[in-house]
């Protein structure tokens, strides 16, 4: 099945288009890459799929519900989690309260419960086992700000997978990060394929891009150019002409 | 002449008249946010700090000590005030807008500045007391008449003197070297810095200017203000509704907007009062906020992901 | 839990024992006045510390719950107790009306919405005679209970329950997400978190709390006039809030104390009070942003993590 679907979704900021007449059908259980060369519109795509943005035209679904309209948080209530570019954490909190925040469209706990006893239905167990699974644990009680770059990253894809997404979509997730960091990040994401959950990734990093997505799909100039699986994006003169050559030295 | 045109255009007459005083105080804000981001809550007593000043000025300084002509002494009250609002601009600036820069913060210098204002008209309070100060400008008795028309000698004084303010800052910005650069600072602090450009001094510069507009904006709305250490709340609720709906940071929707206030006070004050003229306009900068957040002028900017 | 009971049952007896420390009619008064300025800063509190909105405003909750109540008592006859809680409704309310201008906007421009709210309501007051009675006031407002004492213990009561409940709330998830909306709004969205939603919960909260302590000024004082509830109340209450120690919940409490408690100790110096309030404010928030709290923990050589 479809998990999900754009169809011609375009955007513009000030009349230039940043995104035009897009359509990407994700399937479910795999990992998708979105890739295109600086200033392609991946990030805006993501930011539609994710309702960051709404589109000035075309269709959006997501098992087969309609998402145009909906905002973002109500998507995640759908199972869209995603992670940011620039690092969004709650700086001035810890990591644990990071995480913790994530779960809160699974809290159902009556309201009078914590205006009355407080500390209820706190999901401080199962955030401490993702952070375990970032390789945070240790540093729970950390404030978020004083990690450095590479472990916010980490610790922003455990917040988001708190949310427990059917779908989890990351916007370069590699960035920033060194060789062995992004080794590790590669293993993650492969787990979490694993676990069932479908991966929207926007990369530049040919490395994870080869190495772990099912299908690619190329933008340039906000517009698609090619979708394939690695090896035949990675062959397609067209993709590398738009590339110009640079990343593709994998 | 009819009866309604010469109301009509009296009224318009006293509405730029006002409205150059409020554009006068509203500027400074304008600026300090263009090239800052920050908004400084304590801008309007500054402005009563200016009006202190004239008032010493006129009746002390000038005439007792220099022994100066009535009319020497309020220009020369002027620009004491316009030398007293530059320096509460630089003290200001040190203190409070130079060590929070870096962090970015972007609720501490407002924060910091209502402390400032709260000081300021406490700090007043106890050197002057409540009691209003009167001092008349020895313009405002001098009428001229033009058919049923009447102004004042001050009000003529005070519309030449505030346009060629705003008229010489607005060609300042546009034309010279350092009015480039501090446009420059206002869009993209970090690369004007890499071009060469001081941002800190220039900042300081629009500080000390935005704070000089408001002392001597006091000088000018000293005559027709009710002069006590708490002037500045008065007028500062007109000050934000004239900058938030010409937009922050853009000069020439503040001079608009700060006329149109003006002339609607002007039109309404008689039937109002100057406390519900401050419900009115508010109420306006309310429904201005709500369905036009940015302000009459300027264009949405969406947030960057 | 056992050491929170420990210091909640250790505070009811300080409440307990202070109108025996200081027993004049005077600071038993300032006693009162203190508990009312401890309701007001946990209110503010939750908009600003917490929930990270700059709420300029709140003087205008106060003095709703006050006209709300006492013009219900006096002109229509209500009981005070029915009247508090119409009024507390009526605060509420009015919070959820700044909500809709605090959910489009942010920082400077919600600050300046939130002053013209507190202006405007101002002028309602002033200016509605018929229903408030203008400058002129209202008198010979009676307070619930006979004594000064009484009255303490009764404002002092509440604001320990609204304390408990508070801080209930804010070590729940409910907390986490309050502050994941005054960390980053736009990160929050994407877990999940509906900040209009939230926003209009902790307003129309701050708002009901402010004028629950609102019921009681009136009858405190014996009259009532706008002018009690000009702006710089609001920059009072963030005084206290901010000096004390913004997104803790002992930060407010210690605030109020220190502010409502020190000009009265520095009594030649009466009419400084807004002074310092001014001066402590900038300072504070020049150097010590965490206020007292953080003075503390740094002393103490407890690290600033999260906050509480």
């Amino acid at each position: 099945m479809t998990y999900l679907k754009a169809e011609n979704i375009s955007k513009s900021f000030g009349g230039v288009h940043a995104v035009l007449n897009v359509s990407i059908e994700v399937p479910e259980n795999s990992i998708f890459a979105l890739i295109g060369p600086n200033g392609a519109g991946k990030s805006t795509l993501l930011n539609l799929l994710s309702g960051i943005y709404q589109p000035d035209a075309g269709q959006l679904y997501f098992q087969g519900k309609n998402l145009i309209g909906l905002p973002a948080h109500r998507r995640v209530r759908l199972g869209l989690a995603r992670t940011f570019q620039k690092i969004r954490l709650f700086k001035q909190l810890t990591l644990l309260e990071n995480v913790r925040a994530g779960f809160h469209v699974h809290q159902n706990e009556p309201f009078w419960k914590y205006l009355a006893l407080g500390s209820v239905g706190r999901f401080d167990a199962e955030a401490r086992e993702l952070l375990d699974f970032v390789g945070l644990a240790s540093r729970a009680g950390e404030r978020a700000g004083a990690l450095p770059y590479g472990k916010q990253r980490m610790l922003e894809i455990a917040r988001a997978l708190a949310t427990r997404p059917r779908l989890f979509m990351l916007d370069e997730p590699a960035a920033g990060l060194n060789a062995s960091e992004v080794d590790f990040l590669l293993d993650r994401l492969t787990r979490i394929g694993r676990r069932g959950i479908t991966v929207v990734v926007v990369e530049h990093n040919m490395d994870l891009v080869m190495n772990v997505a099912h299908r690619v799909f190329v933008m340039d100039h906000g517009e698609p150019l090619f979708e394939g699986t690695p090896r035949e994006v990675q062959d397609n003169p067209r993709v590398i002409e738009a590339y110009l050559g640079g990343e593709f030295a994998a | 002449m009819t009866d309604l045109l010469a109301l009509v255009v009296q009224q318009s007459i006293n509405g730029i008249y006002l409205g150059c005083l409020y554009v006068m105080v509203a500027l400074g804000l304008t600026l300090i946010y263009g090239v800052l981001n920050q908004i400084n809550f304590a801008h309007a007593d500054f402005v009563t700090v200016g009006a202190f000043a004239a008032f010493f000025t006129v009746t002390r300084l000038g005439t007792k000590v220099l022994g100066l002509p009535d009319t020497a002494a309020y220009l020369l009250s002027m620009v004491t005030a316009l030398g007293v609002g530059a320096a509460l601009g630089l003290a200001i600036n040190a203190a409070v807008f130079a060590p929070l820069r870096e962090r970015g913060d972007e609720l501490r210098p407002l924060i910091a500045t209502i402390g400032v204002s709260v000081l300021l008209e406490n700090f007043q309070l106890w050197l002057f007391g409540p009691i209003p100060y009167q001092f008349d400008s020895p313009f405002s008795s001098e009428t001229i008449r033009i058919g049923r028309i009447f102004f004042t000698a001050q009000s003529v004084l005070v519309v030449a003197v505030s346009s060629s303010a705003i008229a010489a800052l607005y060609l300042f910005m546009k034309f010279t070297f350092v009015g480039k650069a501090l446009r420059a600072v206002a869009q993209d602090r970090e690369t004007a810095g890499l071009m060469g450009i001081d941002p800190n001094r220039l900042i300081a510069l629009t500080i000390v200017i935005a704070s000089a507009l408001a002392g001597m904006g006091g000088a000018l709305l000293g005559p027709v203000l009710v002069l006590t250490p708490f002037a500045g709340a008065t007028v500062i609720v007109k000050a934000f509704a004239i900058v938030i709906i010409g937009g922050f940071g853009n000069m020439q929707g503040t001079i608009i907007a700060g006329l149109l206030v003006g002339i609607i006070e002007a039109f309404t004050v008689q039937y109002l009062g100057s406390g519900l003229i401050d419900l009115v306009v508010f109420v306006l900068l309310l429904v201005m906020l709500a369905l036009r957040p940015t302000g009459l002028v300027a264009e949405r900017k969406e947030e960057n992901v | 839990m056992s050491a929170r009971f420990a210091a909640l049952l250790a505070a009811v007896l300080v409440v307990a024992m202070l109108p025996w420390l200081l027993q004049t009619p005077y600071w038993r008064g300032i006693l009162v006045l203190c508990a009312m300025n401890v309701l007001l800063a946990l209110s503010l509190n939750l908009v600003l510390g917490y929930t990270g909105q700059l709420n300029l405003g709140q003087s205008a909750f106060f003095a709703i719950g006050a006209y709300v109540s006492t013009i219900l008592v006096k002109t229509y006859g209500w009981n005070f107790w029915a009247a508090s809680l119409a009024a507390v409704g009526a605060a509420g309310l009015l919070g959820l009306a700044l909500a809709a201008f605090a959910v489009r906007l942010r920082g400077h421009y919600l600050a300046i919405a939130s002053l013209g709210f507190a202006v405007i309501t101002y002028q309602v007051l002033v200016n509605w005679e018929k229903v408030t009675e203008g400058v002129r006031g209202i008198y010979g407002i009676l307070p619930p209970v006979g004594s000064t004492i009484g009255l303490f213990y009764l404002v002092a009561g509440i604001a320990l329950l609204v304390y408990v409940l508070i801080d209930n709330l804010v070590r729940s998830p409910v907390g986490d997400t309050l502050r994941a909306i005054r960390e980053d709004e736009i990160s929050a969205a994407s877990l999940g978190i509906n900040g209009a939603l939230w926003k209009a919960f902790a307003f129309g909260l701050g708002a009901a709390i402010a004028g629950l302590a609102g019921c009681f000024y009136p009858g405190f004082v014996g009259t009532l006039v706008p002018d009690a509830f000009n702006i710089i109340e609001s920059f009072t209450m963030m005084a206290m809030v901010i000096v004390g120690g913004m997104g803790t919940m002992i930060g407010p409490v210690i605030g109020a104390i220190v502010l409502t408690f020190l000009p009265e100790v520095l009594r030649e110096f009466g009419e400084f009070r807004l002074m310092i309030y001014g001066l402590a404010l900038t300072l504070v928030v020049l150097f010590m942003p965490g206020g007292i709290v953080q003075a503390w923990r740094t002393l103490v050589g407890k690290p600033i993590t999260g906050n509480r």
